[in-house]
């Protein structure tokens, strides 16, 4: 009677968390799979629903006929005489071995088919290059004029061709909702093509382990409409206005101008590696800051945009992002509160205004 | 149970000389019984290392944001999680089990180079211990398991961990390839008379099959890595791309032996279930030669899916498609074993031992993992999947549930053989079903997280995504995963000390092993025994129930013994094995502390004296070696019934 009871407790773990399962499916959680804004993604999901209900017949049928085998021939007395000794039968392998093998060959159609849909580069696409830097997203439009880090504005309903590099190990380029994942690598240009269905804030991951702050390396693609996008570019491209205004953090008053000498000044070292179009800093080793009051996050992806948050990086870079380049030169008390003040007043200020859709 | 009862024939231990020190008798072994108990302790040490590690992880993701691990010591720990329980814990387990049973299986002495079998075992744990020993010296491997370049340059992994890991690996894969070459020679050669290639037990086959693949998969290893040392201490440039070198090379040799990995650590533990399943439901294996081709199918077809696990690199659709194809061909062999896994139980007198728990769950794991692995094959879903929790939930599946699974059943149904006690099949029961639930608690979810969008190998992720509460189920699971490895232990301590004690044969099994005592004398068999059928002790017992299961040319009985007057027993002595050494320990000594010296050959923590150091290391492990090749050539030419002196 127990070992029936114990046994009767797996079908029932099985069945409460297939439940729970098919519930967080149901869900349009920030970063699942299941629910698709792009053509890539899309393509990829209507592939996996048929053959995740293969699956489950496959599985059904196997593993009932395996639990069916043991409960149907389990053991019922000690002296059972011994079984007959049956030891194969030709014509039964080769049905299991052409079952099996049918299903495969459906699976594998399926999959050509999909394949080639989502390896198609349509040559209207818009170009767009990215390169992975440890740990952070670098985007690049029209052949470089336009340089901006973890926020990809794209287009709603035109084909983009995103151009993948990096720019020192190995990254992996993943948007769950849009697309899915391509490698950027160093030596190698890959490229990935997909339309964005609906305007939207989407998640973005690097996917490939590529050191210490691998988990802390996020971007967030911002499909805006046409027109919008249009808007956004031209904006984009125009030099930042003088540096202008206040901003109150740390429960001081950060002064922008203040700020924008502190970032220009050759000792502070923010302008050897930052680029803000328009002024002395052309630094490249890190993302370029131009329009930095237009971005989501602080640290690719790693907080909300906020001033709080900006202070908070730049109070301490190594604590948000362990082994980041910022983090040697900026530690804990680098700068004084005041300079961080002025620094948040200055890149804060430095924005327009954006139609921002909703995050998906 | 209906097992015939057996005279229990109590033979004299080994008669080879045993000095004063107790330990000699170990070290200095070349019992290929003692070695592989040494090889299955080691292996699971390197178990509950590897466990730890994984729940040290499990207790860092139990929480959105959580800090109880740095970013750096997380990266090192999965690093050295995987690659512990790839080639210090399944591997090794493997060849432990195989080494105990298969040269009983096919009615040997010992395996055919004894000395080469012990410098096997040493050189492993020399190169298992030196990965550790990077704990303690500035930081273990951080790169991945699998080491992608150029993450794994030097000016990107400035620790010592990557040299630590590619020479210790370095050092296991010798001991792999001496070890598979040995395995060979000895299941071609060494097999009693009349058992012919078509009479061999399963967990032969899938050893030799398992041997091969080694032989063609571990070299590729070898070279890559080596490429890799170059890299990092002469300043190579094989697989960096800003000095002109390839990425991907790396990743083509790394997978060219990775993916047949897979099938190195799997297919010895499905020959454990194809010898399992047949003793308890007292029947053969349902289509022998299906099972046994199956293996050598999937042995082939292993060597050319490895692009499967780089369908996101950019090989092109072409490209992509064979390796897709090719990865679900690889399915159909697999789902055969299956098939004919349960067809075996079908009709059966199904008798649910511990051993035939563990090797049903197995099956019902396997399943699954098989069957999550079809949609990794398929280039455009694995897009989705790949480098997501959903790949961690498949390969766990596989090898949890799959291999390690499978281990227990090996392990509770030869325990009574190796150590003349049984395992109590009460504890190992509660175990067994602790166990299968809470790896289910563990490693389901991750699926889930997975398909939602939880990329994998992060040190922590942030709240709101939807992944808090499965995280956290996972970590609950691993504490009860880890409480059923505890039962399993206190039954191995207990059952040693007060365990009932074995019979020759307590299962009423099929294979030679079980015609001698438990656990068996240093020679193995007094008479060789002289098989005519797959199932020569199932034969013996059950004459009229034997079926026409001969497969050769003669249909005689096969020759089996278990019970010797004592004069018989008494002329023992009279086998000739070879004797003690402690040459393969002292050249495996060697070779672990000159790769100690290799380690910081070229390295600048503290200057001159480091490297005079480690050339030093490097000296003193060359002579050891010359001491030791001289050493094994004096105790050969002892042993020689040729060169020395004659018994």
């Amino acid at each position: 009677m127990r070992k029936e009871a114990r046994k009767s407790t797996v079908p029932l773990v099985v069945l409460l968390l297939s439940c729970a399962a098919m519930l967080s499916g149901c869900t349009n959680l920030p970063a699942t799979t299941l629910f698709t804004y792009g053509d890539h993604a899309t393509r990829i999901l209507d592939l996996l629903m048929p053959v995740f209900w293969m699956a489950v017949g496959v599985f059904v049928v196997v593993q009932g006929a395996l639990v069916y085998t043991v409960i149907r021939f389990r053991s019922k007395q000690a002296n059972a005489p011994v079984p007959a000794q049956i030891h194969g039968n030709t014509n039964i392998e080769i049905m299991w071995t052409i079952a099996p093998a049918i299903i495969l060959l459906v699976i594998a159609v399926m999959t050509f088919r999909t394949q080639a849909a989502n390896s198609y580069q349509p040559p209207e696409a818009m170009k767009i290059r990215a390169i992975g830097h440890q740990w952070w997203f670098e985007f690049q439009y029209d052949d470089g004029t336009i340089v901006t880090a973890n926020d990809l504005y794209i287009p709603v309903g035109q084909s983009v061709q995103i151009q993948l590099e990096a720019a020192d190990v190995m990254h992996n380029f993943w948007i769950p909702k849009l697309a899915g994942k391509t490698y950027m690598i160093p030596g190698k240009t890959n490229y990935l093509a997909f339309k964005a269905t609906e305007a939207g804030i989407f998640r973005g991951f690097c996917a490939e382990f590529c050191g210490e702050s691998h988990g802390n390396m996020h971007f967030r693609v911002i499909a805006l409409d046409a027109a919008d996008f249009a808007k956004w570019k031209t904006n984009f491209a125009t030099t930042p206005a003088a540096a202008n205004g206040t901003a109150q953090v740390l429960g001081l008053t950060g002064d922008a101008a203040r700020g924008a000498a502190i970032f220009a000044d050759a000792k502070k070292q923010c302008s050897s590696c930052h680029i803000i179009s328009g002024t002395v800093a052309k630094g490249k080793i890190g993302p370029n800051l131009t329009y930095f009051g237009n971005r989501r996050t602080i640290a690719a992806g790693m907080l909300p945009y906020s001033t709080d948050n900006m202070a908070k990086w730049l109070q301490d870079p190594t604590s948000i992002k362990p082994g980041n380049l910022m983090g040697r030169v900026i530690k804990k008390g680098t700068l004084k509160d005041q300079e961080i003040a002025d620094l948040v007043a200055y890149l804060d200020g430095m924005k327009f205004a954006v139609n921002m859709p909703a995050e998906k | 149970m209906a097992i015939a009862e057996h005279k229990l024939t109590s033979v004299s231990p080994a008669t080879a000389s045993s000095g004063s020190f107790p330990w000699r008798t170990w070290l200095a072994t070349v019992d290929h019984k003692k070695i592989g108990i040494i090889y299955i302790v080691s292996a699971f040490v390197f178990f509950m290392l590897g466990g730890i590690e994984a729940m040290l992880m499990r207790v860092q993701l139990g929480a959105p944001n959580n800090t109880f691990l740095s970013a750096d010591v997380y990266n090192q720990l999965f690093t050295m999680h995987a690659t512990t329980m790839i080639f210090l814990m399944v591997m090794p387990m493997n060849v432990g089990i195989g080494n105990y049973v298969v040269p009983l299986m096919i009615g040997a002495r010992d395996m055919a180079f004894p000395r080469l079998n012990a410098m096997s075992i040493w050189l492993f744990l020399g190169g298992g211990l030196l990965l550790y020993m990077s704990f303690l010296t500035g930081g273990a491997p951080n790169g991945g398991w699998f080491a992608y370049a150029p993450l794994t340059q030097v000016q990107y992994s400035p620790t010592s961990g990557m040299d630590y890991w590619i020479l210790g690996l370095g050092l296991t894969g010798i001991a792999s390839i001496a070890g598979a070459l040995n395995f060979i020679v000895t299941v071609l050669n060494m097999r009693a008379p009349g058992m012919s290639i078509n009479r061999m037990p399963l967990f032969v086959w899938m050893n030799l099959v398992v041997s091969f693949i080694i032989i063609f998969a571990f070299p590729t290893f070898t070279v890559g890595s080596i490429e890799l040392l170059f890299d990092r201490q002469f300043g190579g440039a094989f697989f960096n791309p800003a000095q002109g070198g390839d990425a991907m090379l790396w990743q083509h040799l790394f997978w060219f032996f990775g993916h047949p990995e897979v099938y190195i650590l799997i297919l010895p533990v499905m020959g454990m279930i194809s010898e399992i399943l047949p003793v308890f439901s007292r029947k053969p294996i349902f289509g022998y030669s299906f099972v046994a081709f199956s293996g050598v199918g999937i042995g082939f077809l292993g060597f050319i899916v490895w692009a499967h696990h780089m369908f996101g690199v950019g090989m092109g659709p072409m490209a992509n498609a064979f390796f897709a194809a090719a990865s679900m061909v690889i399915a159909i062999p697999t789902g055969v074993k299956i098939f004919n896994w349960i067809a075996t139980m079908w009709a059966g007198d199904v008798r649910l031992t511990t051993a035939m728990l563990y090797a049903i769950g197995f099956i019902s794991m396997f399943i699954i993992g098989g069957i999550s692995g079809i949609t990794l094959a398929s280039p455009p879903i694995d897009l989705q999947q790949t480098d997501s929790y959903y790949v961690v939930a498949h390969l766990h599946y596989v090898l949890f549930g799959g291999s390690i699974l499978g281990l227990f059943a090996g392990a509770y149904y030869w325990f009574p053989k190796m150590t003349g006690r049984m395992l109590n099949e009460r504890i190992g029961k509660i175990q067994f079903w602790i166990m299968l639930i809470s790896f289910n608690v563990t490693f389901f979810p991750m699926h889930i997280v997975g398909t939602e969008g939880m990329p994998r190998r992060i040190y922590t992720y942030e709240a709101g995504m939807g992944w808090d509460l499965w995280n956290f189920i996972e970590t609950v699971g691993t504490f009860f995963l880890a409480f059923s490895i505890l039962i399993f232990i206190y039954n191995v301590l207990s059952s040693l000390r007060n365990g009932e004690v074995a019979s020759n044969d307590p299962w009423d099994a099929a294979t030679l092993e079980w015609t001698m005592p438990s656990p068996p004398p240093s020679y193995n068999f007094l008479h060789i025994p002289i098989v005519n059928s797959r199932r020569p002790l199932w034969d013996a017992k059950y004459p009229h129930a034997a079926g026409d299961d001969h497969h050769g040319a003669s249909s005689a009985p096969s020759q089996v013994r278990y019970e010797y007057t004592d004069e018989e027993t008494a002329g023992a002595k009279d086998i000739h094995m070879p004797s003690l050494t402690f040459s393969p320990m002292i050249l495996s000594g060697g070779l672990t502390i000159a790769a100690l010296g290799f380690v910081y050959i070229n390295k600048d923590i503290l200057g001159l004296p480091t490297r005079v150091a480690a050339l030093g290391f490097i000296l003193i492990g060359i002579v050891m070696v010359a001491i030791a090749i001289r050493g094994w050539i004096v105790d050969s030419r002892k042993d020689s019934p040729y060169l020395g002196q004659h018994h």
